[in-house]
């Protein structure tokens, strides 16, 4: 599990969170302590804890401040798996509160269950209005509640794209018929992000391996192209579903991230000015932003000094836009801002890690040899992402020990990239 | 983007009638409210910044996370917050209170958003500390209108409850 954030409190002590989430939401010195202190209690399993928590989602009182406490606490009660929270987490099921019913219907397939009675009520919810519908049906899917799949398979034709590729999702699951499953890779290329992100997860879900290629292509965040290429090499490589010289080029491209790479879902009228494309590089729908890069290259190959400003004006401290400009800089080969790509290497903020695997490959771009030794230190990295970037990143720079010292990694993909490397020749 | 007047008349367009009267009704109550949430969102607009550094600095004060992530060596220009999704949310807002109705973040901030925060752990919880705070310390006269901070606080209890 994805954990860089999991412990975003350190000051806060576990006895001090299990204080906070019996305090009267009238007694707290900000409305949001209890909130925390539910997010918080994750970090901390004792059954003190627990039951702290669950006192937490007992607590019907209706105000906002007090449902979203109890919404956290069903969610953190599910990270930490906990069985004897399940008829506190049930009871949720019928409340008015669709988010808390989300929660508890997630809560529940994480903690597992197969009582036949509650995945029935699960399944019920689907008939019931405003219900948080591509939740539910992932839970059902994931505990095989088969019984449930005629139901979902209503949902197949839903207009919401997310919850129609949850349904085909888990029809194909629930049945085994994995033919459906070709439904799902259009939505790869839906204009809504929603909808691209999702389906990651649906594909995910299906173990689908033939659709790395197409995932690669997607054009949202490498960080969701990247999360479900390598859950997909994961579960598919040990079974020989895929192998991992299948899975490389994919996994080369997302790495490099360049634009040409991806399958674009947004086109421009006429070409923008400089400064709109700068403007767009700051854009949530990371499939505009990639359209924004590839016509700064095609159109603006001068861009740097403007990027630099840019990044110093706002991109520093925006890691949408940091990772975008960093990637710029070493497509533009704008060697000037080199200072800019090596402090993005070593930048550690949690928010910004992408921008260290788009540094290593911005940096092999720019083709300067004085940062091999930057590239070789975070090989030590726990990032495999980093680490992959940085192999590839050598390799351009035609250095050979980076993969010799990959080779041990305790990584297998790393190891792999390292392997292939050690034995193919230079690429360059 | 959806509004109350384009959700009436595409309901009505698609039953091939005209408004009701509970429709014009709504759409009536919509535009009585609209000269509040124009100043409310006048004045986001004018402040927004301060306000998404204000809200940011509280909880990166209070819970100094972004410090404690990074590793020894970090001076403190490395550690700059990143208020990027803070500042992303109050700009859905202020679009919100233009058009009257949680469209825009229906449409750009919410669907979706809450499985990409679960399924990657993002850190909800200081967003939503944020925005509680920057609904709790908003006061009239001293910020906007009564009628207009009563518009904002709705829009920012929506953010909350949808992300939390």
């Amino acid at each position: 599990m994805e954990n860089r954030f999991l412990n975003i409190f350190p000051g806060l002590s576990e006895e001090r969170a299990i204080e906070l989430l019996y305090t009267p939401m009238d007694q707290l010195e900000d409305a949001s302590e209890r909130y925390i202190a539910a997010a918080h209690l994750v970090n901390f399993p004792s059954a003190r804890a627990i039951d702290a928590l669950l006192a937490a989602v007992e607590n019907g009182d209706s105000p906002l401040d007090n449902r979203i406490v109890r919404r956290k606490a069903v969610e953190t009660l599910g990270r930490l798996k906990v069985e004897r929270s399940l008829p506190v987490i049930c009871a949720c099921l019928q409340d008015e509160d669709h988010y808390l019913v989300e929660n508890a219907a997630w809560a529940i397939g994480e903690i597992g269950c197969n009582d036949p009675e509650i995945l029935e009520e699960l399944t019920a919810l689907l008939a019931k209005p405003r219900q948080s519908y591509r939740t539910i049906i992932q839970t059902l899917a994931k505990l095989g509640y088969t019984p449930a799949t005629g139901r979902i398979a209503a949902f197949e034709q839903s207009p919401e794209p997310p919850i129609a590729s949850a349904a085909i999702t888990a029809v194909g699951r629930l049945s085994g018929e994995r033919a459906g499953l070709e439904r799902l890779l259009p939505f790869l290329q839906h204009p809504n992000v929603n909808a691209r992100r999702g389906v990651i997860q649906d594909l995910m879900d299906s173990e689908y391996c033939e659709a790395i290629p197409r995932i690669a292509a997607c054009p949202v965040s490498a960080v969701f192209r990247l999360r479900g290429i390598r859950h997909l090499a994961d579960a598919g490589v040990p079974t020989g579903a895929v192998s991992f010289e299948q899975v490389e080029s994919s996994l080369d491209r997302v790495i490099v991230d360049h634009p040409r790479f991806l399958e674009p879902v947004h086109r421009y009228e006429r070409t923008p000015r400089l400064e709109e494309l700068i403007e767009e590089l700051y854009s949530t729908d990371f499939g505009r932003c990639y359209l924004a890069t590839q016509t700064i290259i095609d159109y603006y190959p001068d861009a740097g000094p403007a990027l630099v400003a840019s990044f110093e004006a706002a991109g520093h401290n925006d890691y949408g836009a940091h990772y975008h400009i960093v990637k710029l800089l070493g497509w533009l080969r704008f060697g000037e801002a080199r200072e800019i790509v090596v402090g993005a290497l070593h930048d550690r903020r949690p928010q910004f890690m992408k921008s260290r695997s788009a540094a290593a490959v911005a940096l092999a771009e720019l083709g300067d040899a004085r940062v091999l030794a930057d590239l070789h230190s975070c090989l030590d990295s726990f990032i495999w992402e980093l680490k992959y970037a940085c192999l590839i990143a050598l390799e351009h720079l035609e250095d050979p020990t980076g993969a010799q010292i990959a080779l041990q990694d305790a990584d297998w993909v790393v190891r792999a990239k390292a392997e292939r490397q050690c034995t193919a020749p230079l690429a360059h | 983007m959806k509004s109350v007047v384009t959700t009436v008349l595409a309901a009505a367009d698609a039953a091939g009638r005209f408004p009701s009267g509970s429709d014009l009704e709504s759409v009536q109550g919509n535009i009585q409210r609209s000269a509040a949430r124009l100043e409310a969102a006048e004045k986001l607009a004018a402040g927004h910044a301060a306000v998404v550094k204000e809200a940011g600095d509280v909880v990166f004060k209070k819970y100094p996370y972004l410090k404690s992530a990074g590793e020894a060596g970090d001076s403190a220009e490395k550690v700059a917050k990143c208020y990027r999704d803070i500042d992303h949310y109050m700009r859905l807002i202020n679009y919100c209170l233009v058009v009257g109705g949680t469209g825009p973040l229906d449409e750009w901030g919410i669907s979706g958003a809450r499985e990409v925060y679960r399924a990657l752990n993002l850190p909800t919880a200081a967003y939503v500390a944020a925005f509680q705070y920057t609904r709790d310390r908003a006061c009239a006269p001293r910020d906007m209108g009564p009628q207009a901070l009563t518009e904002f606080r709705a829009y920012l209890d929506y953010v909350i409850n949808a992300l939390s």
